[in-house]
């Protein structure tokens, strides 16, 4: 208890001032492990990365979990991508996804009063003080009304105004982790500061979920929480509690591949149905969002991240996924161009190369799409996909922008499909709900 | 037929309406229909009337915070955090009020003479809930220290006014997350440290001499 106590109640850095410190602590760290990597190396030549990859990821994540926010968010959104990073900051970062330091209980009476002008126990007939998880930028609590059970998720005060300052101090990390160039990541930054600006805005996230589930109504297996408008507000959001496992401890329950499939099925149905029908689409497809219910179904409890897509990204992208697009030369190095992988200052040799990169990329990424089903269990579908990946990110070639900023949300959702899939060991049907193809003109 | 609170409301909207204090008693007085003697046996002055504002915001705090039902269950710490989130809401409520009395003097760290009857009440309330903590062993009783305690939480109590004061972000949530940070960092000092391992372990070292010269030094 009292051990407990004392995480609950460690402060969180909000000022620049206090997160910078945090950050260059952290800095000095990451610099301290490579010299201690490289001094043993000097006399171990033999050894490998892993160990300094294993501190880097702790040392990161210690000063993540305790800036909370904006940065746990990066940290998750960076586990998402488990074939960019090396798997001992998956491990760290993954941990991430479930558990951060919650807020003093007289914090979460205070943020109710303010915007209920009523304290928690006045809203609800019970409400749990203590958390019961963290979500990044809130925290969840166990409440009940007239007998319903509910999930009430609280945000920290000051989210908001931190994430863009936040952003800035991860940059030269994130330099550092994936190895980008600078101007690449600014793309992408404004990017990924919109949509966690969207997140932190809980009003719009209550009016999304109640649109998207009540669009996805109609979908097998697939359940959401009810949500209670006139109990949220700006910082808080009730909805109907959901009683399920995280798919960790799912998968410790032993399911039976038929099992597995339909949960597989349901996301797959869930993800294209959006992406094809809605052209928006929850894109935060990790771990922490879903719970399989004891019935085999599958809860979806986080609305808080949804990329749109433009017509001008969609058509030109999902028409290469799409079957036959990808064998003709001319009309794919014309949806490249439409979608910045080729660059109009190219030279016929980066034409050609680019071309043959992003063809074979594009090809692993489709290849779920180009027959009716797909086994997700298949290890060398995935190792073939890390593989390229990471022989990508050493390239040279590779360093600088390419792409519409589009990509990074698209390709996050799908590929964090793809990998909640592959841990499913799921079989699923790829057809339900086909990309609607359009020739590029 | 003049009252505490008809005095206060009456002095509250003067000050605020004119910018400065009613120029005499008398005249403050005739004003609101009532005879000069009528004032004095309510209040002495008119900083009277300021502290005893002050001092009753207190008071409301105090009794609201200890009246929710989940107040048994708090520890020291958050019965600490429940008082200053209560306060400052409350004091939102008056907040034009709070400006004015406390930018006629400076705010610094020793406290101005409108608080200072406040204070003796935030004190007893501070002593109270240190009190119990000290019993249940959240906190650490140090010799000489513990009882400057109290002293700790009032500074931060002044800091947080002042912060408060000056905080523009909409909803003053710029402030609960002072108050979040600044009083758990104050209990974080109140509880059991490195520090006192550390003073421990030379106080063994201390008492179990010789080791000194066995050490060589």
């Amino acid at each position: 208890m009292s051990e407990d106590k004392a995480r609950e109640q460690n402060s969180i850095p909000t000022s620049k001032v206090e997160r910078s410190a945090k950050f260059v602590k952290t800095g000095f760290k990451v610099g301290g492990n490579y010299i201690k990597h490289y001094s043993k190396k000097l006399f171990n030549p033999a050894m490998d990365r892993t160990e300094l990859n294993e501190d880097n990821a702790a040392d990161i994540y210690e000063s993540l979990s305790e800036l909370k926010g904006s940065a746990l968010k990066v940290a998750q959104m960076l586990s998402m991508d488990k074939n960019i990073l090396p798997k001992a900051y998956v491990d760290q970062f993954s941990q991430s996804q479930y558990n951060a330091p919650p807020l003093s209980g007289p914090l979460i009476v205070q943020t109710f009063r303010k915007y209920f002008g009523k304290s928690p126990e006045q809203i609800y007939d019970k409400f749990n003080l203590r958390s019961t998880n963290a979500a990044s930028i809130g925290q969840v609590h166990e409440a009940e009304l007239n007998g319903q059970k509910l999930a009430v998720k609280i945000q920290y005060p000051g989210v908001g105004d931190s994430i863009s300052s936040d952003l800035k101090l991860i940059k030269p990390f994130a330099f550092r982790l994936l190895g980008m160039s600078e101007k690449e990541l600014n793309v992408y930054m404004r990017e990924v500061e919109e949509r966690l600006v969207e997140e932190t805005d809980y009003e719009l996230e209550v009016r999304r979920s109640i649109e998207f589930s009540n669009a996805c109504a109609n979908l097998d297996n697939i359940v959401f929480p009810t949500y209670y408008p006139e109990l949220s507000s700006k910082r808080i959001i009730t909805m109907s509690w959901l009683e399920g496992m995280h798919l960790k401890e799912f998968m410790l329950t032993n399911p039976s591949q038929e099992l597995r499939n339909q949960i597989g099925q349901a996301l797959w149905d869930f993800y294209n149905y959006q992406q094809h029908e809605l052209r928006a689409v929850h894109a935060d497809p990790h771990p922490g969002n879903f719970l399989i219910l004891p019935d085999g179904q599958l809860g979806v409890i986080d609305f808080g991240c949804i990329k749109e897509m433009p017509e001008d990204f969609y058509y030109p992208f999902f028409s290469l996924t799409s079957t036959n697009l990808l064998e003709n030369k001319e009309e794919t190095i014309k949806a490249f161009r439409k979608l910045e992988m080729i660059q109009p200052n190219d030279s016929p040799q980066q034409i050609e190369f680019y071309y043959g990169m992003y063809h074979k990329m594009i090809g692993l990424f489709a290849k779920p799409y180009m027959s009716s089903t797909f086994d997700f269990s298949e290890t060398a579908f995935f190792e073939e996909l890390y593989g390229f990946g990471e022989q990508i990110a050493k390239m040279p070639e590779f360093k600088q922008a390419r792409g519409v900023k589009h990509f990074i949300y698209v390709n996050r959702t799908n590929f964090g499909l793809y990998n909640i899939l592959h841990e499913l060991k799921a079989q699923v049907k790829t057809d339900t709900y086909k990309p609607h193809v359009m020739l590029v003109h | 037929m003049a009252t505490t609170e008809s005095i206060q409301s009456a002095y509250i909207d003067y000050v605020l309406t004119e910018g400065h204090e009613p120029k005499s008693v008398y005249l403050f007085a005739k004003q609101n229909e009532m005879t000069e003697e009528e004032f004095y046996r309510f209040f002495g002055s008119f900083e009277a009337v300021e502290q005893n504002i002050w001092t009753e915001l207190a008071r409301r705090t105090i009794t609201e915070a200890k009246g929710q039902e989940i107040w048994a269950q708090y520890s020291a710490r958050e019965r600490a955090l429940s008082f200053f989130y209560s306060f400052f809401e409350l004091l939102k409520g008056n907040r034009s009020f709070a400006v004015y009395s406390l930018k006629k003097q400076p705010l610094t760290l020793s406290n101005p003479r409108v608080l200072e009857p406040m204070k003796h009440l935030f004190e007893s309330f501070a002593d109270d809930i240190l009190r119990d903590g000290l019993e249940t062993g959240e906190l650490t009783d140090r010799k000489f220290f513990s009882n400057k305690y109290k002293d700790a939480l009032w500074m931060q109590f002044g800091f947080v006014l002042k912060f408060w004061i000056n905080d523009n972000s909409a909803g003053f949530e710029k402030t609960d997350e002072a108050i979040e940070k600044g009083v758990n960092v104050t209990f974080d000092l109140f509880q059991r440290s490195p520090i006192d391992n550390l003073l421990d372990y030379g106080k063994f070292l201390a008492k179990n001499g010789g080791l000194k010269e066995r050490m060589g030094f």
